[in-house]
Parts: structure tokens; sequence; C-alpha cells
């Protein structure tokens, strides 16, 4: 289908495109200049008075694999009354808010521009199930990343000291489990977790191991680097949780120098709202948002993303960090779930509900907002709610509107803990975003962050028909005042555009295609290759309950995938 | 001096049972000596003076079945293996949560000289007038010989992916690795096939057709059906129950798989409470202290304590390091293997973990015995479950089918949560198909609910009692069948079955299940993890893919292939295309 898509205001930072009235070309699922559609015979789209992006990408979102689906059955009441029914044949049934099916996944991310997910975190021997799941999730491309900090044979790898080979196996594990990126959840804290002991912070040592989580932070950082990954290692700092952790976060973002290795951010902190406190008990907690925007104003070989506290909806919160969830569990004595995964890692669920009253869930609620308007690069900051942690990812477009709108922060302000916004500097700021700058947030920069800047992220002549047409005329709305139009327009887009098929329309799913899974492939030497593959091959037999050949996921087995192929600076 | 007795009865899996089915399968002499059965007491045999059969009787229904002398079964219980003849016996009460009584039920048993009750005649008691059986053993080219390592077994939940299946051309000659259920399951697989697709003729008889005609026929049956049952899929691939869910959904059905009557309460008390879990290599590595309660891996998976338990891990230098305590109702041959065994009294699991929840938490037990187990006993194992290093406890289905049922099952888990106070522990479920796992992962992915779930406002649903399969059978409610990779008519209780006689049958299997027999419509494909890939998850949650060894017999499709014809047919017959 070629479409053309006429008379837009068009925002694309990656191509310094701000409002500017513009036609798009669609043809063979690439943009391609307008004067090369013969409108006679495309799909031809009014867009007059709406505004025109790149599809959405969500950088850290959990949509897929065995926590997923735990946190699923844990929940039944997620499902009873947040039915959609299917129009058969071509949508099926929707259900669920914080642990949707997947196609209530697929179809609401759709629903709201977002064509690119990222699942944030999957246990390599589970991560088939992982595959399985993104799969069945219908329109977004998706890709996940591979948990790694309390891996068995990276520790030894790390241990020894010898990073070629750490880098080896690194590259034969995101080759081995597809998977796109190296993630570190509470450094070395599972390896405690399985022992029975308490999590770590940065400077303590893993059980069994003369290690401590910041030297499995900056190897695996260089090994990242020095593979040449194109998205950054992606962490889940120490102390995740706990009042006064925000020393433990500006600690690792300081670490962020120190493999810098390719002059480009090295480090991503995940959620970073979870480890952004200040006080030191819950009872005088505090936002540690202006530190943690100074650090990252420091610290410019590091990114962040949010973790944004969406107050009023029942969360569920899951994570590979299963000794912060033996503490939630402790503190909300509800439901609780963990699994503890073989020579890997472990994960634990626990459902919360964030109070708008309640003076935590107000301090927690601030401080991604402050990150933001306190950031002085926007680059380097990406909206997420770690869905479904801090909330579901369906409120993404209540989050633009705090960003936007100051008067939009003052309503709900109203309904929270006064007590707690006493103590934040959130009510005294007045900045507010624009189009412009959520385009770079939820487009331009989380393209960047995974290396796609090329294909996606932007409108450019050559990147993929990704886009997300929005009833929003940004000549005639004044977004502080009108902040619900945001909030609207953004949740239900007037068009999404999947690899040049409509998909969306008016708010609706009208088709349902499906996506790609990216995965990275870093090159390495022949010979180190063949070395790890004896490593690995010896210390599977004693780690793992598997055989190493029916660990290892097949392309086949992805529906539909792209490999991203890289060389690592490695030998001769 | 005869006389008749009341037991209580417990059924459940047993290797021969197991070994025959797939070996010889269900209509063969050996199934009939294995599961045509029952196991009791010395002094129970004594009282009621029975020689070497015995006719059991309870409010459901009546068969005559062999005896087999066994100390296992305590005085006042008795054990039928699962299978056609316990379920002629067994309660269909669910009590809403789709689970039967399949154990704890009250059976009356005498002295008769009357034959051992046979398969044709239970079915015939169930409803089945039309009953047809015509097996063929698929062609097998041999000559070429070759060896197959880290196969994965498809047997049960165990999922030993180490097998090394010898080959001479397509004939398996020898499985190394597997137990003896694996080895009759491959080296047999190329006997008592279905090879054709059939219908029920006229006479009763099955007719050959073509797989268009009898997908045609198929799909008429669901498109047309008001309220569908789409039945079994825990021995077929996760690929294909995915297709499955979808086909439930185009035709507003119930989709459900046999979790239902095996660990579905297992799924109703984590949603109740949350779960407790490990993968079985932690097991390995870290478990000091192993319990059974209300499983016997012995005869049901056969390999699991030879690898979690005998092995050696990272510290844990195997059995020596480890102490084992079976809890059940029956002296079985797991219990043999523990340092510890408690009998408890047969539906009062409940009471037990109860009590033990207390002792844990130091809080006094007034009572000198619960459910039949010494108060001493009580606090024994409590203190070893508090001063463990890592403790795990394997459930299974003596704590699912009675008692209390799904609420037993939220104690155990929130037991497993209060010893994480003192020390790591789990809970883990002995899953018994080799799917039966994958196949609820699918249906959460898709539905949100684990099992028993029903589209019918096209949306799914579950509430058991009222979408799970065994109720839906009982109040008649479905008018139409589909059941694939399960055999229903041998393993539901009586009441449920007879619906299955009621209505429009298809079944899709590459072996012939006593569902196939009195099917209307029976549709052949191929063995999964030998004649076609596909995944699979082990108890644990892990994911494997398993392998194909051989070609496909001529002519005959794959699940995939058959269900995506049959998505196909009914899009079309529904006007969708």
């Amino acid at each position: 289908m070629e479409i053309l898509i006429k008379n837009g205001y068009v925002f694309d930072p990656l191509n310094d495109i701000n409002g500017d009235v513009m036609d798009i070309g669609v043809k063979d699922g690439r943009i391609v200049d307008p004067s090369e559609i013969d409108p006679s015979k495309a799909k031809v789209i009014d867009a007059k008075g709406k505004t025109v992006m790149a599809g959405a990408i969500d950088v850290h979102s959990h949509i897929a694999g065995p926590k997923v689906a735990t946190g699923r059955l844990i929940k039944p009441e997620d499902h009873y009354l947040t039915n959609i029914p299917n129009r058969l044949p071509y949508r099926r049934a929707q259900t669920g808010v914080a642990v949707p099916n997947v196609f209530k996944i697929g179809y609401a991310y759709a629903e709201m521009g977002y064509t690119t997910v990222a699942e944030a975190a999957t246990p390599p021997l589970k991560t088939r199930h992982t595959h399985e799941e993104l799969n069945a999730i219908p329109i977004i491309d998706k890709m996940a990343f591979v948990l790694v900090d309390s891996n068995w044979i990276a520790l030894d790898l790390i241990q020894e000291g010898d990073l070629e080979k750490l880098c080896a196996y690194y590259a034969w594990l995101l080759k081995a489990t597809k998977c796109y990126a190296l993630k570190l959840v509470d450094p070395g804290s599972d390896v405690a977790w399985v022992y029975g002991k308490p999590s770590l912070d940065l400077d303590n040592y893993v059980p069994g191991y003369n290690l401590t989580p910041r030297d499995i932070i900056e190897t695996t950082g260089k090994a990242s680097e020095t593979l040449n990954l194109p998205h950054q290692i992606h962490v889940h700092c120490n102390r995740l949780g706990y009042p006064g952790n925000c020393v433990t976060t500006v600690k690792t973002l300081d670490l962020s120098n120190k493999f810098a290795l390719r002059d480009r951010p090295s480090l991503h902190i995940t959620h970073v709202q979870f480890t952004g406190y200040l006080g030191d008990s819950w009872a005088d907690l505090r936002s540690g948002g202006e530190e943690i925007a100074k650090s990252l104003n420091k610290n410019r070989y590091a990114t962040i993303d949010l973790g944004q506290v969406i107050p009023g909806f029942a969360a569920v919160t899951m994570t590979a960090d299963a000794p912060f969830e033996y503490v939630l569990y402790h503190i909300t004595r509800g439901k609780w779930s963990f699994a503890d995964v073989e020579a890997e890692t472990a994960a634990g669920i626990v459902p919360y509900r964030y109070r708008k009253k309640n003076y935590v869930n107000t301090i927690q609620w601030v401080i991604g907002l402050e990150i933001t308007l306190l950031a002085e690069d926007l680059w380097r900051v990406y909206i997420t709610t770690d869905h479904p942690n801090a909330g579901p990812f369906t409120g993404y477009p209540k989050i633009f509107s705090w960003l936007v709108s100051a008067k939009a922060r003052e309503e709900i302000m109203k309904e929270m803990s006064s007590k707690a916004l006493k103590r934040s500097a959130l009510p005294a700021i007045d900045k507010e975003l624009t189009l412009y700058d959520l385009a770079i947030l939820t487009r331009a920069s989380p393209a960047k962050l995974l290396g796609l800047e090329k294909e996606k992220g932007h409108l450019g002549i050559g990147a993929q028909a990704d886009i997300a047409i929005y009833d929003i005329d940004p000549t005639k709305v004044d977004l502080s005042r009108d902040y619900e139009v945001v909030v609207r327009a953004f949740r239900k887009a007037a068009y999404t555009i999947k690899d040049g098929e409509i998909v969306v329309k008016d708010g609706e799913v009208v088709k349902t295609v499906y996506g790609t899974t990216y995965y990275v492939n870093p090159q390495i030497p022949e010979d180190l290759e063949r070395e790890i593959e004896s490593v690995v091959k010896e210390k599977f037999v004693s780690y793992y309950s598997v055989a190493l050949d029916n660990f290892i996921i097949r392309r086949e087995e992805l529906k539909k995938s792209k490999e991203i192929t890289v060389k690592a600076k490695l030998g001769g | 001096m005869t006389n008749s007795k009341s037991l209580i009865l417990i059924t459940g899996r047993s290797l021969m049972q197991g070994v025959s089915m797939e070996a010889e399968g269900k209509f063969s002499e050996r199934y009939l000596k294995a599961a045509a059965l029952i196991e009791l007491n010395p002094k129970d045999i004594e009282e009621i003076g029975i020689k070497d059969r015995c006719k059991v009787t309870s409010d459901f229904g009546s068969v005559v079945l062999a005896v087999r002398r066994s100390e296992e079964v305590p005085p006042g219980v008795a054990f039928i293996p699962m299978g056609l003849w316990a379920s002629a016996v067994v309660d269909y009460e669910t009590e809403s949560t789709g689970m039967p009584n399949l154990k704890g039920i009250t059976i009356k048993v005498e002295p008769t000289d009357e034959e051992i009750t046979k398969l044709q005649d239970v079915l015939k008691i169930f409803g089945f007038e039309k009953f047809d059986y015509k097996p063929q053993d698929r062609s097998v080219k041999t000559g070429e010989r070759r060896v197959v390592e880290n196969v994965i077994c498809t047997f049960c939940g165990d999922l030993c992916d180490y097998l090394t299946i010898e080959l001479d051309g397509e004939l398996i000659t020898r499985n190394r690795g597997g137990c003896p259920i694996s080895v009759a399951k491959f080296l047999n697989y190329h006997k008592h096939r279905i090879l054709k697709p059939l219908v029920r003729g006229e006479n009763g008889k099955f007719v050959e057709t073509s797989y268009d005609e009898a997908i045609s026929k198929a799909a008429e049956i669901l498109a047309k059906a008001k309220y569908p049952l789409l039945y079994g899929w825990s021995s077929t691939s996760c690929e294909v129950i995915d297709l499955g869910v979808f086909l439930a959904e185009l035709v507003g059905g119930v989709v459900d798989n046999t979790a239902v009557i095996c660990h579905g309460p297992t799924a109703l008390g984590a949603q109740e409470v949350g779960t407790a879990r490990a993968t079985l290599g932690i097991i390995k590595h870290f478990a000091d202290l192993v319990i059974f309660w209300g499983s016997n891996a012995a005869h049901a998976h056969p390999n699991h304590f030879a690898r979690w338990v005998l092995s050696e891990g990272k510290h844990r230098k195997g059995r020596k390091e480890r102490r084992v305590v079976v809890v059940d109702v029956r002296k079985t041959g797991t219990a043999r293997q523990a340092d510890l065994f408690i009998q408890v009294q047969p539906g009062r699991d409940y009471e037990l973990v109860t009590a033990l929840r207390m002792a844990i938490k130091d809080l006094e037990i007034e009572a000198p015995e619960v459910a039949g187990v010494p108060r001493e006993q009580i606090l024994e194992l409590a203190d070893m479950m508090r001063s463990a290093k890592y403790g795990v406890m394997f459930i299974g289905m003596g704590v699912t089918m009675t008692g209390a049922k799904f609420r037993t099952i939220e104690e155990v888990i929130k037991m497993a949560h209060d010893l994480n106070d003192w020390t790591r522990f789990v809970v883990i479920p002995m899953r018994g198909h080799y799917n039966v796992t994958g196949a609820n992962e699918v249906k959460l992915w898709n539905t949100a609910y684990p099992y028993a779930v029903q589209y019918s406002d096209g949306f799914p649903r579950m509430i058991t009692g009222l979408t799970s399969t065994t109720d839906v059978l009982i109040h008649g409610e479905v008018d139409a069948a589909l059941i694939i990779a399960s055999d229903p008519v041998a393993h539901l209780p009586r009441k449920a079955v007879e619906h299955l006689a009621k209505i429009p049958l298809i079944v899709i299997d590459p072996k012939w299940s006593l569902t196939a027999a009195v099917a209307d419509v029976v549709i052949p494909t191929t063995m999964v993890g030998i004649e076609t890939d596909g995944t699979a998850y082990r108890m644990d949650g892990v994911p494997l893919h398993t392998k194909k060894l051989v070609d496909p017999p001529d002519g005959v499709l794959s699940d995939r292939e058959v269900l995506e014809r049959l998505i196909n047919k009914v899009m079309e017959l529904k006007g969708w295309s």
C-alpha cells in the first residue's frame, strides 16, 4: 500500500523539524519523498490540523516472559472487568490493565502510536518463553534485554579478570538467547538471594565471589562497549526501594565515565524513580530528583529512564530484584510470587497500589517529573513507567500532560499528600515542555538509545514507515491549559501506521499485523569464539539442568526477526 | 467368611499403567491387567474374603476388578490406577473447582464370581454404543543407523532432555536415559497408530476418508455448535496450542486443558496467594531437604528422584547431603526412599498443613494428633523445614484432588512464604503431561487465564464450576467437542464422559486413545518430539524445543497443519475469509 499523509504538523527532532507543515510519503514499508507517490492510486490521509510524529519507542517495559506470565496468573482480578470483546476475524479479545494479555499489549501500544517496545529483562534459561510471548504480541516491533549480573558463568569470568573471554561469553549469550542488550538488576543481589542473604550495595561482596556489584557493573560495561553493542548496559541500581538509595544511584551514575570507550553514552540507569530516594526512613522520605538531575547533567555518558508513578492505579511490581520483592511483600502482606533460576538470576512479583493521598507514593510521583523538568539535556531522559511496576503503560499520556502543563500538575497535586508536596521541589517548578520535547523524549532519543536511529524515531527518507498521527492542532491547542486534549489525543491516535500499513484509525485497531523481533549478533574473532564455546560447554554440564544444545534458541523460533550485526573491538 | 466393606478409594498413576498404555495401547491385555485392578491391604482382603477379584461399587458406578495384595495401602484404603475402570467409580462433583473428587471416594468392595469388566463393557456403561478400533503400525524404513543425542522426552513434566536415541532408519531401537515409560513410548511410537482420517459410518464402524473431508466435517461441527468444547492440549506443542486458543475464540467455545483435573487447583491457589518457585537446577545445587507431598514420583515421574535427589550439585554431594520426607496416604515406592514417612489420612491434608504452619511459627498445637499424624512428627518436620538451608516441596495430586483442594495449596504456598523468613523454601508442582505447563503458559499469554476459559461473550472468562471441562460436561452445557492430545474418556469421571457420548465428538491424535475409538470424526496427526518438532515447558517453567527424529508417516499431517486448516475452514464457514 502507498500512503500520502498531507498537511500535517510534523515534529521530527532527529531531522530538526519542529512543527513544519509537511507531506510524508509511504511506499513499501518505508518513508519516501512524497513526490514519489501518485495520490490517485495511494491512500491519502488528510492530516490538516493534526500532529505527525514517528512511531513512539518504549525502552523499558515488562511485556513478555515468565514473570509477566506469573503476574497474569496471580492477578485474575486484573482481568474480570477490563475486557474488550473481539472483532473477528481481524481483532482478538483484550483483557487486563496491569498484566494484560498479548493482544491488549500490542493493540493498546499501537493505539497510543507506539510501534517499538523493549522487554526489559529476561532470564537466559527461560528466554524461549519470552520470545514465544513476543511472537504473540501483535503490531509492535520488539526486543529483549538479557539478565547477566548474577550469572555464574559471567561471574566466573569477571573474577578471572579475562575481559576478552567475558566479551566472548556475552556475545555468545546474546546470540544464543536472541537478545538485544545486557541487563543488570540490583547487580549480584540474586546470588545473595538464592543463598538467603540480603541484597547488596555497590561495594558489598557477592557471596562466594571476590567481587562487588561495582566490579560487575564496570566490567560488564567495559565488555559491552568493547563489543560495540547498539544499546549500552541497562542497569537497575543496587538498593532499589530503600530510603536513602539515591546515594548509590549517584555513585553508579559516576561509574559511566570509567568505561565510556566509544565517546557515547555507556551506562543506562533504568526506572531511576525507584532508586531516587533521600531520607533515611519511609517517614522522612524525600525526592532525590534534583540530585539525580544534577548528576545526569554532569555525567554526559549516562542516560536514565524514569519509572514514573501513575497514582490511583492497581500496579503489579515485577522485577528480577527478588530480594526487594521479599521486602515489599512484608510491607504489603498481600500476594507474593518469586522464582529462582539456576545459575542465572531470580524474580519477584508483588501487587501494589499507589495512593494519591499517601505520603510515600506522592514523593515517588514527584521524582520522575522533577528529573525531567530539571534535566538540561532531554536527549538523555526517557519516559517509562517500568510497566507495570510504577503504573500501566496506558498511563503515558497522563505523564505527557504533567510535563507540558503546570496546570495539569496543579490539578492532580490537589488530590495528593500536601505534606509530601511541601517537602518537594516540584510545586515550585513551572517549566512546561513542548510537543517537540515530547517527540525527543518518546521518539528521537529512544531510537538513539537503542542504536536504531537510522531507521526508527524519525520521518526522514528511508526510515521505517512507523508513523503516528494525533488529533492535536499545535496552532490552536494551548497545551498548558487544555491538557485533557493531550491525554485524549495521545491515548487514541488518529492514525497509527506500522511498516506502511494502517493499523489504527480513530483510536481503534483496524488491522492486525506482526512486527519484528530485533536481536544483536556481536562478531568476535573466530578463535575466541571457539575458545568460549568449549568453556561454556564445560560449565554447562556442572551448572545447568538442561543440555547446552537445548538451551540455545534458533532464529527460526522467532516469528519475524532482524539481526543487528556489530563488530567487536577485539583481537588482531 | 464373606463380607462387603467400605473403603476409601485413591486413584493415581502407576508405572505399569504408564508403560502398558505407551507400549501396547489402552486396548491391550497388558493395559487391562495394569488398570483394571485394585490394590488392597491383606487385612481387608481377609476380612472381605476375596481371592483374585472383587466387585467395586460406589454411588457412581460398579466394576469388577482384579485384586493385588499390597502393604502400601493401609487397611481401610484402596488404590485403583487411573484409567477407565477408576473413572467408572470416582465422584464427578467438583465443588465449583473444576476438579472432581478423584481421590477419597467411599467404595464398597465385595467378593464376586463375575469376570473382570472388559474395556468395551465399561464403554457401554458410559453410553458409548458405537465403538471401533482400527490400529495400524506406521511403516518404518530401516537400514541407516544413527544416534541422536540430547533428545527431549515427551511423556511427563520432567522433560528429560538428555536422552540418547538410537535409530535404524525410522525404527527406534534404543532409548538410553529414558525411564521405563519413556522407553515404552519411543520404542513403540510406530505402533497402534491412526494413519488415515476417519468418519463414523452408518453402521457405527469407521470409514476412511481424506483430510479435506474430515476437516470439513469437523469445521462444520464446530462452526455450527452453540457452545463447543476444545479440550486436551497437554500432549502437543505450544505452537499448536496457540492455534487452538485462536480456534476456540473463533467459535466462541470453551478451551481447557488437562490441568483442570490435575494441577488446576494449584493454579487456583496461586491466584489467591502467589507462588514460591525455583528451577530444578536450583534443587540439584542447593536442596538439603526434599519433601514429596501427595506425589508418587516413583510411578509418575520415574527419573525425577535420580535427577534431583540422588544427583550432585554445587553444594550438595548427592543423596547423603539431602534429607527426604514423604507425606502420603499410602507407603508408596517413593515413600520407601524417604528418611521420614508421614502417613496422613485421606482428604485431611489441609489440617496437616495448617498444623505444620503453626509448628513452624512456634504456635502451640493442642491436639495430640492431626489428620492421623502424631504431634511429635509434625514438630519434627517443622524443625527440619526451618533448619534446612534450601527446602523444596514437590506437590502432587494427593494435595489437589481431595479435601480442601485449592485451599490446601494456598496453605502450602503460604507455608513456603513463611519459611522464607528463616531460610529458602520453594514449592514445585509435579506436572503430569509433558506440556501441560506449556498449555497453561499459552493460555496465560492469549487469555490472561491459565485454563478453563470460555469465549462465548467475545472475550475470555474463567470461572471454574462454570467454564471448566468437568462441569460443562456434567451439566450437559457443551454441544460439541474437539479432543486433542489427551484421553478424557479414559480419565474423566463417568458422568462427564457420558455427555461426550451424546454430542458430536472430534478427536485429533496420533494414536488410538479410548476417546478416538468412540469419536465421530478422527483426524490423525504426527507425534511431537519424534516426527515433528515443537516447544514444550518443563514443570519448572523451563521451555525446550523438542526435536524431529524421523519423517512423518506418509500422508499424515502435523497437529499444526490440521489446526491451520481447521481454522481456515471455520473462518470460511463463518464468512470471514
